[in-house]
């Protein structure tokens, strides 16, 4: 069996427009991988196609691409199920630096500006600053996500109003930092997030869930960060 | 070398107009369909038009009434201020929330003196 895909290319020194390029791969293996596949052109057919894998298990977050117009991850995707031919393009509303490779600079850059970071300003304790089991639970669902930005690509108030908005992912981190029993920056936090554009963008589509690989929920995260907001305020 | 966006901080606003567009969205929702209902029964001649008047008239009535045109004026403003700040580049953004803003406090103004004139 043979899996047909329609891979986005991209090369700015050579194209002067993009172009889709037909590859056919064989099945190989039972379970096979859209990574797998990509692996497979690029090692035998084709060396220039050019994309970005490091772990290739859901872990490092670099194989976030547009698979049949949804955002996910080349190396948890099975090719099994996916409509063939199957169409690949770089995440959306990026830069694109070559065929499927995004600039990410802008978003990572809105990720350091939520300080993702321990901030507590009590004298460190001679060992380590604790957490009950309880307060390390407050965290699941949020530190689960590996910053591979299927879900903030696939915001459309990202794409409109991404050089103010947050979107999804960062948004989730910086609730995670709100809900981390350890840290004592909250109120900081707060007056850094509160902004009709940097947070009140959302509208709660719900792309960001639909999105992402990890099955993580940012919307919830963001009316989470809302709710603290209404709360010191009232 | 890393680039780094400028970040102007934050303009702590944002949280009063989600605020109001929730609590307008629930006055809203038990205030409107009564608009409904009284147009229908006159509609259907279970209510006249001189009783329809006379119930507009009583103090009640005023003040809900009163509360549903403030409640609609905000909602729209802001669901109006919403979009454009969502879809409109920010060179017009400002005028074009102004207008809104101005011609939706006339229209609330206006149906207001309508509300508290009538019959005096």
């Amino acid at each position: 069996m043979t899996i047909q895909l329609n891979i986005y290319r991209f090369n700015p020194e050579n194209d002067s427009k993009p172009y889709m390029q037909h590859y056919e791969v064989a099945m190989s293996k039972k379970g096979m991988k859209l990574l797998d596949a990509l692996n497979d052109i690029k090692w035998n057919l084709d060396g220039t196609l050019t994309f970005r894998r490091s772990c290739g298990e859901g872990v490092c977050g670099s194989d976030g691409m547009n698979i049949n117009g949804v955002n996910g991850l080349a190396c948890i995707t099975p090719v099994e199920g996916l409509k063939q031919p199957i169409q690949l393009r770089p995440l959306p509303s990026m830069n694109v630096i070559r065929d499927l490779v995004v600039d990410t600079t802008h978003f990572f850059d809105q990720y350091r500006q939520i300080k993702p970071w321990l901030q507590a300003y009590t004298p460190t304790p001679e060992h380590e600053r604790l957490q009950s089991p309880e307060e390390r639970a407050e965290l699941d669902g949020a530190y689960e996500c590996i910053m591979c930005g299927c879900c903030t690509t696939s915001c459309p108030s990202w794409w409109w109003n991404g050089d103010r908005f947050m979107g999804p992912a960062v948004l989730l981190q910086a609730d995670r930092w709100l809900k981390d029993s350890r840290d004592e920056a909250a109120g900081e936090r707060l007056d850094q997030l509160e902004d009709a554009f940097k947070l009140y963008r959302c509208h709660q589509i719900m792309n960001c869930m639909e999105a992402c690989p990890k099955e993580l929920n940012p919307t919830k995260a963001i009316n989470h960060i809302k709710r603290m907001l209404l709360n010191r305020q009232s | 070398m890393v680039k780094y966006t400028k970040d102007l901080g934050s303009a702590h606003s944002g949280l009063s107009d989600w605020y109001l567009q929730r609590v307008s969205a629930v006055i809203l929702a038990l205030l409107l369909p009564w608009v409904f209902v009284l147009l229908w029964t006159v509609a259907l001649d279970s209510l006249s038009q001189q009783a329809l008047f006379a119930l507009l008239d009583s103090l009640a009535v005023r003040i809900a009434h009163t509360l549903l045109i403030l409640a609609l004026t905000i909602h729209a403003y802001i669901g109006l201020k919403v979009m454009i700040e969502d879809y409109v580049h920010r060179g017009i953004r400002v005028l074009l929330m102004g207008m809104v803003m101005v011609g939706m406090g006339l229209f609330a103004i206006w149906w207001l003196s309508l509300i508290w004139a009538w019959g005096g």
